[in-house]
């Protein structure tokens, strides 16, 4: 017999993640495929609605008190983080926890932490607008990813900068994917063009992308990648130390 | 515009008390900000629209590999004006979160979830309950820190408030678990509810006009 | 009601046998206390009960845990939650939601309890805990004494027979401490409800228990009263100390048989000079010092003046002024009025001893005192040796047993020679010998010339330790003087010692035996 295991998506919703995470990846490509002009709004109804499907599915998961303590208080500390920047341009302290966290609890508990930790600090901030699922399915993504990072003992630090790094960088371009139909207005050299080829599209989202990564994204890739650069060591040893005391998937005999 | 109008009133005689009876108010500053940065951005880059000139920008052409963009050129009325105009529709749907999220008790949300939403809501339950905790932990640790010797390197010193922190947090989500599971926290699958929250006629009014506002700005 | 047959305990990551053969039973209705030294092993005994141990935690178990009929074999802790309640080391960590009420729903909620039983149980909790007037308040705003209340009345919702408590009283002030182990007794007497409680400081305790279970560093266990137990057990409080030191034939647990017992000693003994400091220069002056929160006044007008050489006990009710002090003495608040500071070094020991520990190892907090400091390297772990010898360099400080801890902020705080040193309620969750140590350390440095002011409710501390006491109430200052005559003029006040020979001024056991030689 053994202890219970820290939360795993299984068999059954791996597949519904999958679903919905295409259902809101569409939400985010969305400009390079379909030239209606309502595809923004229906979007933004599509995504909220897989989300809150998804999360009914964990729902029926059982989550083991350990889990649920653990994801409470990391993503009261991450949500707590995130204002801290004062929305100085990409400076995101919540990122570098939310990868360190990931790592060391696995795919599944990452994918959750990065969800719960949107939707705590919307909660927090009272800040809910259409872009919030879709902040929340790029949060738990990242998470997602950040579990999945292989666990390569002497190299572990430079790694995970580097997941910062990309993470960083993929945060910036869903965010961006998520902003532009709708931030800067439909008649503008960089804006989204409805019926356009893709390949003009995709130029002009790379050039608003570029513009954008200026100001936020480079600064946010330079700051989650130093933080876990230097408090990483430190916040990693505590994590881990956590995870043991946690007893997860611990022998219980009786003789 | 008739619409924001409208719900501004509305917030003002419904708000309710809580954390977020501000958001109208900041909904309502980010609309505007995302008016003006439309603005800004169309008159920058736009596609130039004829009509009277108010003001000329001097022309700064960019890199030929930033597609060839064209920064300034005339500043046209007409540009200004059709760029708020079609930033309205924007900017009313995030007034219309921002007055649902003024008029909503987060504390009668976060407790009458659905059943089916449990553990998601529980978990935002213990983070909410943990956050206040949080701030004061901080305080102490900061005291104790700044007597021990804090470090003059900025980053340094974050982690000596940063680590006790996260420790401590970390001790405290372990002493949870045991808790709940001591007080049979996930023995039944299903759960009752203390305050069963009612669905009152504001409630209904407030999802209708909602619904409503977002059709009519459609 | 609860037997332990021949039960080891391991932890899986661990090589150590926790427990050895431990047997004993406890029957209903009996208000148990489980002593032992820190580290020993009393929390994982308290957790076995509800199959926390090995359940949740893991661990290989030999032997059985029959609670109620029912062997922790078979039940996991979940299906006990109506049979047994625990209230952990910290009440606060346990508690789910913000506000009272909804804290107490909890429980219920996950055992699928209906609406009327639900809205039932906790009228009747509110009442028996005294929590009606605060049941919509917020948990964090509460008083440590009442969110112990409130943790008792979140098990004692589900109606369990059994409630188990892991230091209940340690953090609390003597009042609080009162008010809770009432409520207790009240649940044993009134309700037949089995009580078990761990517990360190024995003086507050050891009047209401029926039974006292002592582990040992041996493994062994032995169970019986009170007195029997206390005659030969190394822990135990200054009463039975003093009965033991006087060997008189039996050890009584009240102030009162023990004073029938002594009257002879009182009689004759001989005066006993106080322990006299060489005082040594100002080294701080508060003038007319006050510090408002808004509106609320937290200290007024204080006149101050610490010398080195002394050891100064703050006393008070929590509110009273003591922490606003010591944080206008810090200089992390605001204040009016001058405090002239005369020295370089202050160090300070927090109430939370871990906000002061930041590094992953024993070593590199040793290392970075150094650093920080400017010290040899080595400096800080030489003195850790000294204080606790046989510290791993290696160890998470946060592995560290509380004495353990102890001597490790000791170290990292004394290691720059401070010329203040203070100290906010040190002795909490501290067994005998980790005081003693720390009495020790403290007296040792006063010798040398530094100052202590330790903030504190633990009397007996005060007596052994301090030689002049400073009270507040609310804000002022009610008492300055000599330890002896501050706790001779209030009767309550009094360390155990000075209760039992009063009107002879003796404060500790040591001074008994001075007096009678």
């Amino acid at each position: 017999m053994k202890t219970a295991d820290i939360f795993r998506f299984n068999g059954f919703r791996i597949i519904a993640l999958t679903l919905t995470s295409i259902v809101s990846a569409a939400g985010f490509f969305w400009p390079f495929f379909s030239s209606s002009n309502k595809s923004s709004l229906i979007f933004w109804i599509a995504t909220p609605l897989a989300l809150l499907l998804l999360l009914a599915l964990i729902g029926q998961a059982k989550l083991d008190a350990k889990s649920l303590a653990l994801l409470g208080v990391l993503s009261a500390l991450i949500a707590a983080l995130r204002p801290l920047g004062a929305g100085a341009a990409g400076i995101e302290p919540m990122w570098f926890l939310l990868i360190l966290g990931a790592y060391v609890f696995g795919p599944s508990f990452g994918f959750l932490l990065g969800v719960q930790s949107m939707l705590l600090s919307a909660f927090l901030t009272g800040g809910f607008g259409p872009w919030l699922p879709y902040q929340i399915f790029a949060a738990g993504w990242l998470g997602l990813l950040a579990g999945l990072t292989p666990k390569i003992k002497r190299i572990e630090i430079p790694l995970l900068v580097i997941v910062g790094l990309i993470a960083s960088e993929i945060f910036g371009v869903l965010m961006d994917l998520q902003f532009w139909p709708w931030a800067i207005g439909p008649k503008t050299q960089l804006s989204y063009l409805p019926g356009a080829a893709i390949g003009e599209n995709l130029n002009r989202f790379f050039s608003y992308h570029v513009a954008s990564s200026m100001a936020w994204n480079v600064p946010r890739a330079i700051f989650t990648a130093l933080l876990i650069a230097l408090v990483g060591p430190g916040v990693l040893s505590a994590l881990k130390r956590a995870s043991r005391k946690a007893n997860f998937v611990s022998e219980i005999k009786f003789i | 515009m008739a619409a924001i109008v409208a719900i501004a009133l509305l917030v003002k005689f419904l708000k309710s008390d809580g954390p977020w009876s501000d958001s109208f108010y900041w909904a309502l500053k980010l609309a505007f900000a995302v008016i003006i940065f439309r603005v800004f951005i169309g008159v920058i880059i736009g596609v130039p629209v004829p009509g009277h000139t108010l003001f000329t920008i001097p022309n700064i052409p960019l890199p030929d590999w930033m597609a060839g963009i064209t920064l300034g050129g005339p500043v046209t009325w007409e540009r200004v004006s059709s760029t708020v105009i079609e930033s309205l529709n924007i900017a009313s749907i995030i007034a219309i979160f921002g007055a649902a999220t003024s008029l909503t008790n987060t504390r009668a949300v976060l407790r009458s979830m659905p059943p089916i939403f449990y553990e998601v809501g529980m978990v935002l339950v213990i983070a909410t309950t943990l956050t206040p905790q949080l701030v004061g932990n901080l305080k102490r640790i900061r005291i104790a820190q700044k007597i021990r010797g804090i470090s003059n390197s900025k980053f340094l010193s974050w982690r000596q408030i940063a680590m006790p922190l996260l420790e401590d947090s970390l001790a405290r989500a372990l002493d949870l678990a045991a808790a709940m599971d001591s007080r049979g926290y996930g023995y039944s699958r299903k759960r009752s509810k203390y305050r069963p929250q009612k669905f009152t006629f504001k409630d209904a009014l407030l999802i209708s006009t909602g619904f409503i506002f977002l059709a009519v700005s459609l | 009601m609860i037997k332990f047959q021949n039960v080891s305990l391991i932890y899986p990551t661990s090589q150590k046998t926790i427990l050895d053969g431990l047997n004993f039973e406890i029957g209903e209705g009996e208000f148990v206390l489980l002593i032992g030294e820190t580290g020993i092993g009393k929390s994982s005994v308290l957790r076995l009960i509800n199959g926390l141990v090995p359940h949740h935690t893991g661990g290989i178990l030999a032997g059985n845990v029959e609670v109620g009929g029912l062997s922790t074999r078979d039940v996991r802790p979940g299906e006990l939650a109506e049979l047994i309640g625990i209230v952990g080391q910290n009440p606060v960590n346990g508690f789910v939601t913000d506000i009272v009420e909804d804290e107490l729903a909890f429980s219920m909620e996950s055992l699928n309890l209906s609406n009327e039983v639900m809205r039932k149980r906790i009228e009747e909790v509110l009442d028996l805990l005294s929590l009606a007037s605060i049941r919509d308040r917020k948990i964090a705003t509460l008083s440590g004494g009442e969110q112990q209340r409130v943790a008792i009345a979140a098990a004692m919702v589900l109606h369990p027979k059994i409630l188990v408590l892991d230091e209940p009283t340690s953090a609390l002030d003597p009042v609080a401490a009162e008010e809770v182990l009432a409520i207790l007794q009240r649940l044993v007497h009134d309700l037949g409800i089995t009580v078990i409680i761990a517990e360190h400081r024995l003086e507050r305790v050891i009047g209401y228990v029926d039974t006292v279970i002592e582990i040992s560093a041996d493994g062994n266990t032995r169970i019986g009263k009170p007195d029997e137990i206390l005659k030969e057990s190394e822990i135990a409080p200054p009463l039975v100390k003093l009965a033991r030191a006087l060997k008189l034939p039996k050890v009584s647990l009240s102030v009162r048989d023990l004073r029938k017992d002594t009257e002879n000693i009182r009689n004759t003994g001989n005066e006993v000079a106080q322990r006299h400091e060489v005082l040594g220069r100002e080294l701080i002056k508060l003038d007319s010092v006050s510090v408002h929160y808004g509106d609320k006044i937290a200290l007024q007008k204080l006149d101050l003046s610490i010398r080195g050489g002394e050891i100064v006990a703050l006393m008070g009710r929590n509110g009273a002024g003591k922490s606003s002090l010591i944080k206008s003495l810090l200089d992390v608040v605001e204040y009016k009025g001058t405090i002239k500071k005369h020295i370089t070094k202050i160090g300070y020991i927090p109430q939370d001893a871990n906000d002061l520990l930041y590094h992953q190892s024993v070593k590199n907090e040793c290392d970075q005192t150094d650093k920080d400091h400017s010290l040899t390297v080595g400096t800080t772990y030489k003195l850790l040796n000294k204080l606790v010898p046989n510290i791993k360099q290696d160890i998470h400080p946060r592995d560290l047993s509380e004495g353990q801890r102890l001597a490790l902020v000791l170290a990292i705080v004394l290691a720059p020679n401070p010329e203040l040193l203070i100290l906010d309620e040190p002795t909490r969750g501290l067994d005998y010998s980790a005081k003693e140590l720390l009495i020790k350390e403290l007296i040792a440095r006063s010798e040398k010339g530094a100052a202590v002011l330790i903030a504190t409710h633990d009397v007996e501390l005060v007596a052994e330790l301090a030689s002049r006491i400073v009270i507040l109430a609310d804000g002022d200052l009610v008492a300055d003087g000599p330890t002896m005559d501050v706790l001779l003029a209030s009767p309550a006040f009094a360390p155990q010692v000075t209760k039992v020979m009063s009107p002879r001024k003796w404060l500790t056991v040591s001074d008994v035996l001075k007096a009678i030689e």
